[in-house]
């Protein structure tokens, strides 16, 4: 019908509009809100639960058009659109007087329509902009959040996501701040968050007594509180006005002191980024001798002092989810002339590395107290070595006394630990090195060929290290945030609460399939059977960990095949040795190991990972049958052992004798090799750690054109690491600078490996070769594989979702699961 | 490592092929089926305790001892750790390539005479086979003994908060002896410390009586082995403070450099005891004050929580402490 509106006859529609996709808790309803009543629009919108939103309109073509627009390009930061259906009808009888947000059908609140928990993102350039108003309530408030940004998954006991259900609970609104909750026009309305210097946490600043003496190093946080506040330990000085809790935190810094920072999920060690004493005190008492500390700056400029920051770099820095990013540093500080520290970063900071763990500002806190420091912080996670990080007041002053010099700590309570995420920036694309904050527990789409979505319900419970775990329901894959080593008991008991949480707040029920790592000790496994013992679960299903891999890129792609190259430190193999250096024909159900490195002997097992001096003696000893020449090699070369020349001795009588020397194929142990063999790095001292300093020097190297040697194994095409390692010992007693060599060694390793992946494409008619596995991290590799396979016009696949590294494991179980069960 | 390490997949071999075949008489204590170190059927009021063992090792002479000595304390041991540590009678059955020099032969049968005045326990009954060249590989010594237990010790026995104590440092045995058969050279004089122990555990016994609840042989499967099998068969968890653990500094050094755990190597000539906390001091004097026992220290206690399991406390943090398999994985990545 035509209508006359304003003196203007208009043609009037109504609309009925269906979204799917991130839309629930995430300031969906009233973006919706603002917008229609913006275009002068009448109608509803409601939510659907997992079936999303329903908008219904009506108003002039043109309004309806602009709603349309905005609704596709300007929706909230935190939310998704993945559908928009649209039907228009013109209407003769308009059915609506005002725009109204609709209760759920459960009578429930904007998130209790179901669906998930967003994750936690940083404050948003609204808040931030409150918080530097003088005249807004919100000034100097470190706590404020709105629908845009904030805590969630951490601070949610459970769905549907409510004040009541959050550790909120614990702080009743004022009326200013019920008043904003309840305004539909006001960005905080149904913010669960909301809370002011009023009604909301408070901070509180303490200085540890000097000298303790009295700490409980094995202190968890057992003895969190299970409801309420956290309450601040008597060690925390009287409460004062949050600015100037702040304000002491800052100046301890200032003086180069360690202060814990209770955060979003979790809590830091912080210091001073740019003061060496401050750091070396740190790694000290922390024994954290040289893993990398990251670092927060100020901004995006203020960290380009000290690193090189890409388009892609920044983006990814400045993001919503504040990842911490590695990234290069400054190409003029090459790792060779870098021993000096510059006032910019100490070089404690990433000992041996040529890349930097950056971050941004992105809790109230952190903004304010970069009010009061200029220069980047050392932002490295509270937690004992090994163990999960501490999370409440009591633990976090009771275990930290002997590492800190005073704690800056708040009184929300944090329901779920969750670690910062990593990534860094591989050859243009972005690799996820930890998927956490920012990221859990948003599920990544898992869409098989030929699988119905909900047929199956899977829990991947991942590997041993660096374990992620995840639930499979509907075709979306839920993982948990980054857990750890659960070789450790308090790490491992943190896997479990991490699973049952996730079930929490996704509603999931237990699924019924149980998908674990083939390694027959590990924990996970354990975790598998038990939960088989006791009729949780109806199956169990064992994958292979390069399958696992490679089956995360298939499933992430939605593809059914691809030749696959799964390059990592370690993973059980079916025949009993170390896989890591795969290639394989591989579908999501099933693959076929095609090729790979040549084994060799690991002399003294995992001893040998610590020690990759080891490794050097396994792949010298590869081709001969006397130990002589490996001896003789390995002091030419000054191969250190932590026993000394009684350990060389023994380990090549050990190498002689065949004892404990388990054959491994891995890639990333032949790098470990030749970073010791370089004299690069001969101690782990954290996981990656000779691989990652071998590409640190290779940085500043040019590779030297070499043939890459090939063997048969088993009847399968290899690259003959042992040949290749003698080729390596050779250009160095000719004399070639060690990056040149390291940088050799990286680039035959890429390209002997991309040269079988494209072999195996050709003969078995496959049009993609994907790269993973923690190998898929280095930059020069990954660069390599890559040119090398698009040179071939084979499409090159990556992990984008979930990391390449052991974290994207349980998405390629689950995979792996689902595909096998709709085959039956 | 295959050779002398039972392992998991080895157990589950005997479980299948044939505990399954023979039945148990119903009026045994403690039976075939329960995998212990011994059998004990009960005989008007006393408890007899049986047991087997057959020894083919390599080398059959290494420092510290031979076969003849691992026959006899061997079974011995496995009496003792059931109870039974007054041995009423050896058997001795010794198999031998015909052309087995004579001059081994008689060293084998020296060592069983010495051993068996040690332990005090008379060989009542024996026999030998030849056997053509190549049909065995030297010699193959099998005993088998009986005893008397007036209080019954088997591996289901440990309670909660039962200390658990082992009489000496672990690993001499199998580290020595891998490493003779290797060839492998240490700078150190390692060798095994095989011996029978019925005299020591006798004292535990006299000391605290049914307060020793359950006492265990820690041969093949090491140290972590025989816990395991505690905590699965009693039910209970236990718990390890590693640093309680007596072990060599040769043993550590070398177990370190050929990146073997010293808690997952052979043991011949130790033994592990639960004991009820109320006792715990006692025996533990008990066990010191005899020279076969002066490194005896408590390790743990066995635990309500982590059933099955044995939970080792590194001082960093706790990790299972797991059997050894027939072919150790590497794990770290
Ligand atoms: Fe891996
Ligand atoms: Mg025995
Ligand atoms: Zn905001
Ligand atoms: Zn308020």
């Amino acid at each position: 019908m035509i209508m006359r509106m304003d003196g203007e006859l208009v043609r009037m529609e109504r609309a009925t509009v269906r979204v799917t996709g991130v839309v629930q808790s995430v300031g969906f309803r009233p973006f919706i809100y603002r917008r229609a009543v913006d275009h002068d629009l009448r109608g509803t919108v409601r939510n659907l639960g997992d079936a999303g939103v329903r908008i219904e309109l009506e108003g002039s073509v043109e309004g309806v058009d602009a709603f349309l627009a905005d609704l596709r390009e300007r929706s909230p930061p935190l939310a998704s659109v993945e559908t928009v259906r649209v039907d228009r009808e013109s209407v003769v009888d308009p059915a609506f007087g005002t725009f109204e947000i609709v209760d759920s059908a459960d009578g429930g609140s904007d998130a209790a329509g179901g669906g998930t928990i967003p994750p936690d993102t940083a404050t948003c350039e609204r808040c931030l902009a409150d918080i530097r108003d003088p005249d807004s309530r919100y000034h100097d408030y470190w706590a404020t959040s709105c629908v845009d940004c904030g805590p969630r998954f951490t601070v949610v006991e459970s769905l549907p996501f409510d004040r009541p259900t959050s550790s909120m609970a614990a702080f009743p609104m004022c009326d200013a701040c019920r008043e904003e909750y309840e305004d539909p026009a006001d960005r905080r309305y149904h913010a669960q968050t909301i809370a002011c210097p009023n009604c909301g946490p408070t901070l509180r600043y303490g200085r540890f007594p000097v000298d303790t003496g009295t700490v409980d190093v094995s202190s968890t946080d057992s003895s969190a509180p299970a409801e309420g506040r956290d309450p601040f330990p008597d060690e925390l000085d009287a409460p004062t006005d949050d600015r100037a809790a702040i304000e002491s935190a800052a100046e301890a810094l200032g003086r180069g002191e360690t202060v814990v920072l209770k955060g979003i999920g979790g809590a830091h060690l912080a210091c001073d980024a740019t003061d060496a004493d401050a750091v070396e005190r740190l790694r000290k008492r922390t024994g954290r001798p040289a893993k990398p500390f990251a670092v927060m700056a100020p901004d995006a400029g203020a960290a380009a002092s000290f690193v090189d920051l890409s388009e892609t770099e920044r983006a990814a820095l400045e993001s919503p989810r504040r990842p911490i990013l590695l990234v290069e540093r400054n190409r003029s500080r090459s790792p060779a002339d870098s021993n000096g520290d510059d006032d910019r970063l100490a070089s404690g900071i990433a000992p041996g590395l040529h890349t930097v763990g950056v971050m941004l500002p992105y809790s109230g806190v952190h903004h304010l107290l970069f009010d009061a420091i200029d220069g980047p912080l050392v932002m490295t996670s509270a937690n004992h070595p090994g163990k999960p990080m501490l999370t409440a007041n009591g633990p976090l002053v009771d275990g930290l006394a002997d590492v800190a010099d005073g704690a800056l700590l708040h009184d929300r309570r944090i329901v779920a630990r969750c670690d910062d995420t990593v990534a860094r920036v591989v050859d243009g694309d972005r690799r996820l090195v930890r998927r956490s904050r920012g990221f859990t527990p948003v599920p990544v789409p898992l869409d098989l060929e030929g699988v119905e979505p909900g047929s199956t319900s899977v829990l991947g419970t991942g590997p041993e290290l660096d374990v992620t775990a995840g639930v499979l329901h509907e075709g979306d894959c839920y993982l948990t945030q980054y857990i750890g080593d659960v070789d450790d008991l308090d790490t491992f008991a943190y896997f479990e609460d991490a699973v049952d949480h996730l079930l929490d707040v996704t509603g999931l029920e237990c699924p019924s399939i149980i998908a674990h790592d083939s390694h027959p000790e590990f924990n996970t496994t354990d975790y598998a059977s038990r939960l088989i013992a006791d009729g949780t679960v109806d199956r169990s299903v064992a994958v292979q960990h390069h399958h696992a891999h490679a089956a995360s890129v298939l499933a992430e792609h939605g593809r059914e095949r691809a030749i696959a190259l799964t390059l990592d430190g370690a993973g059980y193999g079916p025949d009993g040795t170390v896989w890591g250096g795969e290639v394989l024909d591989t579908s999501v159900a099933n693959y076929e190991r095609v090729a790979g490195l040549t084994p060799v002997p690991m002399p003294g097992g995992d001893r040998a990972t610590r020690h990759p001096g080891r490794l050097t003696a396994g792949l010298l000893y590869a081709n001969r049958t006397d130990t002589d020449a490996v001896e003789r090699t390995l002091v030419r070369r000054d191969v250190p052992f932590p026993g000394g020349f009684e350990e060389r001795n023994l380990v090549c009588q050990q190498l002689a004798a065949g004892v404990n020397t388990p054959a491994t194929s891995s890639a990333g142990r032949f790098l470990d090799a030749v970073s010791a063999l370089l004299g690069v790095c001969s101690e782990r001292r954290y996981e990656g750690e000779p691989a990652m300093e071998l590409e640190a020097v290779a940085a500043g190297g040019t590779a030297i054109d070499v043939d890459v040697p090939f063997a048969r194994v088993d009847d399968r095409p290899a690259v003959d690491t042992p040949v290749l390692f003698d080729d390596l010992v050779e250009l160095i007693e000719e004399g070639r600078p060690p990056a040149d060599v390291a940088a050799t060694a990286q680039a035959a390793l890429a390209r002997g490996l991309a040269t079988l992946a494209v072999d195996a494409a050709s003969n078995r008619n496959r049009d993609a070769v994907a790269l993973t596995g923690g190998v898929a991290y280095n930059d020069r590799i990954a660069t390599r594989i890559r040119e090398r396979v698009t040179e071939a016009g084979l499409a090159f696949l990556g992990n984008e979702r979930v990391p390449p590294g052991d974290g994207g494991i349980a998405y390629g179980q689950v995979a792996v699961a689902t595909a096998r069960a709709s085959q039956e | 490592l295959k050779h002398g390490a039972g392992g998991t997949a080895m157990r589950d071999l005997v479980n299948e092929t044939l505990a399954a075949n023979f039945s148990d008489p119903a009026d045994a204590l403690v039976c075939l089926a329960d995998m212990d170190d011994g059998a004990v059927v009960p005989i008007g009021d006393a408890n007899l305790v049986v047991t087997t063992d057959t020894h083919v090792i390599d080398p059959p002479f290494f420092p510290g001892g031979d076969i003849g000595r691992l026959a006899v304390s061997g079974t011995v041991n496995d009496l003792a750790v059931m109870g039974a540590t007054d041995v009423r009678g050896l058997t001795s059955a010794v198999v031998v390539e015909a052309n087995y020099p004579v001059a081994n032969l008689e060293r084998i049968a020296d060592s069983m005479a010495a051993t068996c005045a040690e332990a005090d326990a008379p060989v009542v009954t024996g026999d030998t086979k030849v056997m053509g060249n190549g049909e065995l590989d030297g010699v193959i010594v099998n005993t088998a003994g009986v005893g008397i237990a007036e209080h019954v010790t088997p591996d289901a026995g440990l309670s909660p908060n039962d200390v658990v104590i082992v009489t000496d440092s672990v690993g001499e045995h199998g580290i020595s002896l891998l490493a003779e058969r290797e060839g492998i050279e240490f700078g150190s004089d390692l060798e095994s410390d095989v011996k029978p122990l019925n005299g020591l555990l006798a004292a535990a016994l006299e000391t605290a009586g049914e307060g020793v609840t359950a006492m265990k042989d820690p041969t093949r499967m090491g140290l972590a082995g025989a816990l395991n099998e505690l905590a699965r068969k009693s039910g209970v968890g236990i718990e390890i403070r590693e640093e309680r653990v007596p072990v060599t500094s040769d043993v550590k050094g070398t177990g370190e450099m050929l990146g073997l755990d010293p808690f997952q190597i052979a043991n011949e000539g130790v033994a592990v005891l639960g004991v009820a906390p109320t006792a715990a001091e006692d025996v533990l004097t008990a066990l010191r004050d005899h020279p076969k026992g002066t490194n005896a220290a408590a390790i743990g206690k066995a635990i309500d929580d982590h059933r099955g399991r044995v939970v080792l406390d590194t001082g960093i943090g706790n990790r299972y402490l797991r059997e050894p398999a027939s072919e150790p994985a590497p794990r770290i990545c």
